[in-house]
């Protein structure tokens, strides 16, 4: 099982260098994410603000690449014609899709590094990291979360066929919900309770309570442990949608 | 043991059209199927677009539950236990569609191969096996998106024989290929049943059909309507002479007519380049040729061959019956 996970990544890892369109957007977005950091919040005179809002932004980059990528990896298996194969293959479903998702993850993993390097580079965001060993560990943290939550929800791409479209209209509630668009507090106090449930919420107050100065670890702590519960609730949907998939014979329709 | 039993075997496809008015529709695609092969045999499942061929070889592999009915693979329940049934199947559609373009044949194989748990020690040896056997050595590293599509169709093989499956089905696996990949596709088939392999093809070719299969049952409307070696399908018209017309164009009334001469079985017709040859049965001794020039009067009327059967013969009466 493990061979097939690192072989999936691998896999799926080169599939998306070889898309010169993915790859275009990977270099443009981490500038346009940086730019909208600086000029959304306007907080040149507060670094410690600007330092928040640019790892907000790159962890808003981050899942939307986590979610937009798999959405998009697994539509692209029944353009394919690959998707009924990897459903036939004799491992667990959910060792060749989390793959795809934890794939969207790392690449997604770059675009944060990359966003807060030209927040940097660009407009002089102060990168000064107060615990660079909790931040080195939350980062991780955070793409485990991501990557698990979008392997719930990318069950539900084995279902539809428009699993790019569902991937699109994911992206904002949860930006909402981790308090990555803006600050739980100015929210209603149930989209909180919401963001509770949430792994990216915690591996993100992870990076910022390491960055910032804080208590990461036990951020980093619920973070991992919520990500093994998305991974067991991922599995379980996964094996319920591939029987109802083969149920009503939807697996191949493109 | 059989390596594969189905039995009154059924599947239903619904489906729900209209956005005011939901309108549920049924479609039947399997009315009770029961066939058998046995271990090493090849066996062919022949019939036209529709018949329900697919649906059978997806249920078979897992990736379909049916409505009622029973199948077994090596013993084991494909819609029960489709895990036991993954690991000892192989599963080959044609079609250029089934693989990553963008990667190289090796990375496909390498990828595939540990999807199917091909120990690591075996894998590299295996898959340079497979590259032999389906022609492919020394153009492995090239991405698959170069490959014309006999390359990819063998390239399919080698990926359902990755894990050496007991089973492997094979659906219409020749489909859109030029004559020579087809024969070479065959001729890698042939050589599967000489391993000793068992082997279920779909196909709507009656010669790929008549050349590799040991029995073959005709499937037409989610039903069987015959089954048997191909020498006891084309016995069921030995009894028959064909006649062929080519024509440009006949009208119904004169396929009517040509119908209802005494001594004509079927009257079927078919498109070659630019003309449309009827394929007249009739029976064994009854010159028939004067009458149907004669009810074809006023028609163009081109080569006129008279021939004995084939299994094409057999399967079309089969067919339009």
């Amino acid at each position: 099982m493990i061979r097939a996970f690192l072989s999936g990544m691998k896999v799926h890892v080169v599939m998306f260098s070889r898309n010169p369109f993915d790859l275009s957007g990977v270099v443009l977005w981490p500038v346009l994410y940086a730019s909208i950091a600086y000029y959304l919040l306007d907080s040149k005179d507060n670094p410690r603000l600007l330092l928040a809002a640019s790892l907000g932004a790159a962890v808003m980059l981050m899942w939307s690449l986590v979610v937009i990528g798999s959405s998009n990896a697994l539509e692209n298996q029944r353009w394919l014609g690959t998707l009924e194969l990897l459903v036939a293959a004799p491992v667990p479903f959910a060792t060749v899709i989390a793959p795809i998702t934890v794939a969207s993850g790392f690449v997604g993993a770059y675009a944060l590094l990359a966003t807060l390097a030209w927040g940097t580079l660009l407009f002089h965001v102060p990168l000064v990291i107060e615990q660079p060993l909790a931040f080195a560990a939350a980062i991780p943290a955070c793409i485990l979360a991501i990557g698990m939550l979008g392997l719930v929800m990318a069950s539900t791409f084995v279902l539809y066929r428009a699993a790019f479209s569902l991937g699109i209209s994911l992206q904002y509630p949860v930006w909402i919900a981790s308090g990555l668009l803006v600050p739980l507090s100015v929210l209603p106090s149930f989209v909180g309770k919401v963001g509770w449930f949430l792994g990216p919420y915690w591996g993100f107050r992870g990076i910022r309570e390491a960055a910032l100065g804080g208590t990461p670890w036990p951020d980093i702590g619920v973070s991992v442990g919520i990500s093994l519960a998305y991974l067991v609730v991922g599995s379980v949907c996964l094996r319920a949608f591939v029987h109802v998939a083969r149920r009503t014979g939807s697996l191949k329709l493109t | 043991m059989a390596a594969i039993e189905v039995e009154g075997l059924c599947r239903t496809y619904r489906s729900r059209t209209g956005i005011v008015r939901r309108r549920r529709a049924e479609v039947h695609a399997l009315r009770g199927i029961t066939f058998e092969v046995a271990e090493g045999e090849l066996f062919g499942l022949l019939g036209p677009n529709g018949a329900g061929k697919t649906t059978t070889i997806k249920i078979l592999t897992t990736l379909l539950l049916p409505s009622s009915g029973s199948a077994r693979v090596l013993g084991f329940d494909p819609a029960r236990d489709p895990g036991s049934v993954r690991q000892r199947i192989g599963h080959v559609f044609g079609g250029d569609r089934g693989l990553y373009d963008r990667l190289s044949a090796l990375d496909n194989l390498r990828y595939f191969g540990d999807l199917y748990r091909v120990p690591v020690r075996e894998k590299r040896q295996r898959i340079d096996e497979l590259l032999e056997l389906v022609g492919l050595r020394g153009r492995e590293r090239e991405r698959v998106e170069t490959y014309s599509r006999g390359m990819r169709q063998r390239l399919h093989i080698a990926r359902g024989l990755l894990h050496d499956p007991d089973v492997l089905f094979l659906d219409e696996p020749t489909i859109g290929l030029d004559p020579v990949g087809a024969r070479e596709l065959r001729e890698t088939i042939a050589q599967l049943r000489e391993q000793g392999k068992t082997v279920l093809l779909t196909t709507h070719y009656m010669y790929e059909a008549d050349e590799l299969c040991q029995r073959i049952a005709v499937i037409n409307g989610g039903e069987i309507v015959a089954s048997g070696t191909p020498a006891e399908l084309k016995a069921r018209v030995l009894d028959r002479t064909v006649i062929e017309i080519e024509t440009f164009g006949v009208e119904e009334q004169t396929m009517a007519r040509l119908r209802a001469v005494d001594g004509v079985v079927t009257v079927g017709s078919e498109t070659r380049e630019q003309a449309l040859v009827l394929l007249v049965q009739s029976r064994v001794g009854v010159e028939l040729v004067p009458t149907l020039l004669r009810e074809l009067d006023g028609t163009h009327v081109g080569k006129v061959v008279t021939r004995e059967p084939t299994l094409e013969d057999a399967y079309v009466e089969l067919v339009q019956a």
